[in-house]
């Protein structure tokens, strides 16, 4: 075991951590949106931890990051595209305000 | 302790700490920046794990997004300079207390599991590009290509969802 | 010491385009004048306005410097004089050069004013405008190249340089560079007439001699990119390598400003509405046209 392996499945674990509370704590949609950032931060970093330290000669460990980003640039997308379509309809994207969403 | 060991821990730790800042601030911009200072840092944090194509391109592309991000803080909040210093938080203690929870467990994961022999030495950055792109054309053609499909479906889905509704009425 | 010796270099650069902006802008030559009007500008009191966001008002122009370096610092200008030989080099340039953005973002929000907000939201509209035209024509290079070595895309041109071979990647590559370095008719984010100098409009003094320092250090970066991805770089006959970087740079800077001299500034929707209708089709024809002409004439 390396320190350097800890040191980042730490930090990945960290963002994880902070982007759990920020996707919970948080009341505006963009905000929980950043949240959900951290959070694939933290498994982003974890991958590439993986992958330098355990099987660096597997570019698949590679691909999985990049796969990691499409997911982030798709979340914001759609993200973006419900909070245009929410601002419209009712004049802000609060979350207390959504209470009519809960099932 | 070495110097790699260093820049992990000291990219990671600017890492986190922009993190935390981003829920700290009350000016939008100001959080949606430090998003970006987070990713930023974790980009060097991968540049410094020999992971170069992995971290030049979440330097590039963590800029753009979050820069997008920043103006639509400042579309969709009531008080984006943060000169109010409004409350928009709720169930704060849950969701420290789960923040919390999931950071311990993760950190017990990673202790406690036995990852088995490390590898020393990775590819160099040349021969990790070129292994990525066979890669990426090869093997994981058909995984990409669905990413890339998904990201259209994604992006028309959003602009049928975002765009403005046509009212037809015969007044006018 | 090559690091040493190309961050003079960069400074001699930028000096001399502040002489050529002020040859086009005027219609003097004068070699004096950017000392003049340096030497000016520390002696200026810096205000700091109302109720700024201090650290992205500080921050701003500093950034704009450094990113405008970083991308710098991966142009060869011969075959050894470059500071670091990345092997993502290509990408790197991209990279360093998204964060122009960040700083005209933070310089637009930071010191509270009207018009320096508008600039820099403006710049953000215009970067998903031309954003996609910096990286797809360079997509197109490296595809020649088959690398992403910056030394090597010059390489790859010894027989044909670029803007033959691609000359559609060229001309967007080209607008897309003056319109990240917010070169006129695209300085829709410092326009002088309508925004009374935007994102430039709330500094003064000290802090306005960075920013205008990094904007050079960028049009000088941008041109030597150009050079390297479309013009051959170093090559060329009798000369040696670094007098053909050095003139093919200077060039490009001079037309980059002159073109800007003679046109009326776009409207930012027009640029848009260019920019995703007709540039981004054009760009990814370009990728399919050079893919062909790669397996044909490799």
């Amino acid at each position: 075991m390396s320190i350097e392996l800890l040191l980042a499945l730490i930090t990945g674990a960290a963002l994880f951590g902070v982007g759990i509370y920020g996707a919970l704590s948080q009341t505006n949609l963009v905000m929980i949106m950043m949240g959900i950032e951290l959070i694939l931060a933290g498994a982003m970093v974890n991958l590439v931890a993986f992958w330098r330290y355990l099987h660096p000669d597997n570019p698949a460990g590679q691909m999985f990051v990049l796969i990691i980003m499409t997911v982030m640039a798709i979340e914001m997308a759609v993200g973006f595209g419900v909070a245009i379509a929410r601002f419209r309809a009712k004049g802000s994207v609060e979350m207390e305000e959504a209470a009519e969403l809960k099932g | 302790m070495t110097a790699q060991m260093f820049f992990i821990g000291f990219f990671g730790l600017a890492g986190v700490w922009f993190g935390i800042v981003v829920f700290r601030t009350f000016s939008m911009v100001r959080s949606a920046l430090a998003l970006l200072f987070s990713q930023t840092a974790l980009g060097a944090m991968f540049l410094s794990m020999q992971a170069e194509f992995l971290g030049v391109l979440q330097i590039m592309m963590m800029a753009t997004e979050m820069s997008i991000m920043a103006i639509f803080m400042v579309m969709f909040m009531m008080d984006p300079g943060g000169l109010g210093e409004m409350d928009m938080t709720h169930q704060k203690r849950l969701s420290l207390g789960a923040g919390i929870v999931s950071f311990v467990a993760a950190v017990a994961v990673a202790v406690f599991v036995d990852w088995g022999p490390v590898a020393s030495v990775s590819p160099d950055a040349a021969q990790q590009t070129i292994d990525l792109g066979l890669e990426l054309l090869g093997r994981s053609m058909l995984i990409f290509e669905t990413a890339g499909i998904t990201i259209l479906t994604a992006m028309i889905a959003a602009t049928a969802v975002a765009i403005q509704p046509v009212k037809r009425t015969r007044e006018q | 010491m090559t690091t040493v010796l190309l961050l003079l270099l960069l400074a001699v650069g930028a000096y001399l385009v502040a002489v050529l902006e002020d040859w086009t802008v005027s219609g003097r030559f004068r070699l004096t004048a950017p000392v003049l009007a340096g030497i000016a500008l520390l002696g200026r009191e810096s205000i700091v306005p109302r109720k700024p966001d201090r650290i992205f008002f500080e921050v701003a122009p500093f950034l704009l410097l450094i990113s405008a370096i970083l991308a710098a610092a991966v142009v060869p200008l011969t075959p050894d004089l470059i500071i670091t030989d990345m092997a993502t080099g290509a990408l790197f340039i991209n990279a360093a050069l998204v964060y122009v953005l960040v700083a005209l973002l933070m310089a637009g929000w930071g010191p509270d004013g009207a018009y320096a907000m508008i600039g820099g939201w403006r710049f953000l509209g215009q970067l998903i405008a031309y954003a996609m035209l910096i990286v797809m024509p360079i997509t197109a290079v490296v595809m020649r190249a088959e690398s992403l070595l910056t030394t090597q895309v010059v390489v790859s041109q010894a027989g044909v340089w670029n803007i033959i071979y691609q000359p559609l990647g060229f001309i967007l590559f080209f607008i897309a560079a003056m319109a990240l370095a917010f070169l006129p008719p695209f300085d829709l984010t410092t326009s002088k007439g309508e925004l009374a100098g935007g994102v430039e409009a709330e500094y003064a003094g000290v802090r306005l001699a960075v920013f205008r320092l990094g904007r050079l250090a960028l049009i000088i970066t941008l041109a030597a990119a150009t050079v390297i991805f479309y013009l051959g770089g170093w090559q060329g006959p009798l000369l040696p390598p670094w007098a053909w970087s050095t003139i093919k740079i200077l060039a490009v800077t001079t037309i980059m400003l002159l073109a800007g001299r003679y046109m009326p500034r776009i409207r930012e929707a027009d640029l848009l509405a260019w920019c995703w209708m007709l540039g981004i089709p054009l760009a990814l024809l370009n990728i399919l046209l050079v893919g062909v002409l790669v397996l044909v004439f490799p």
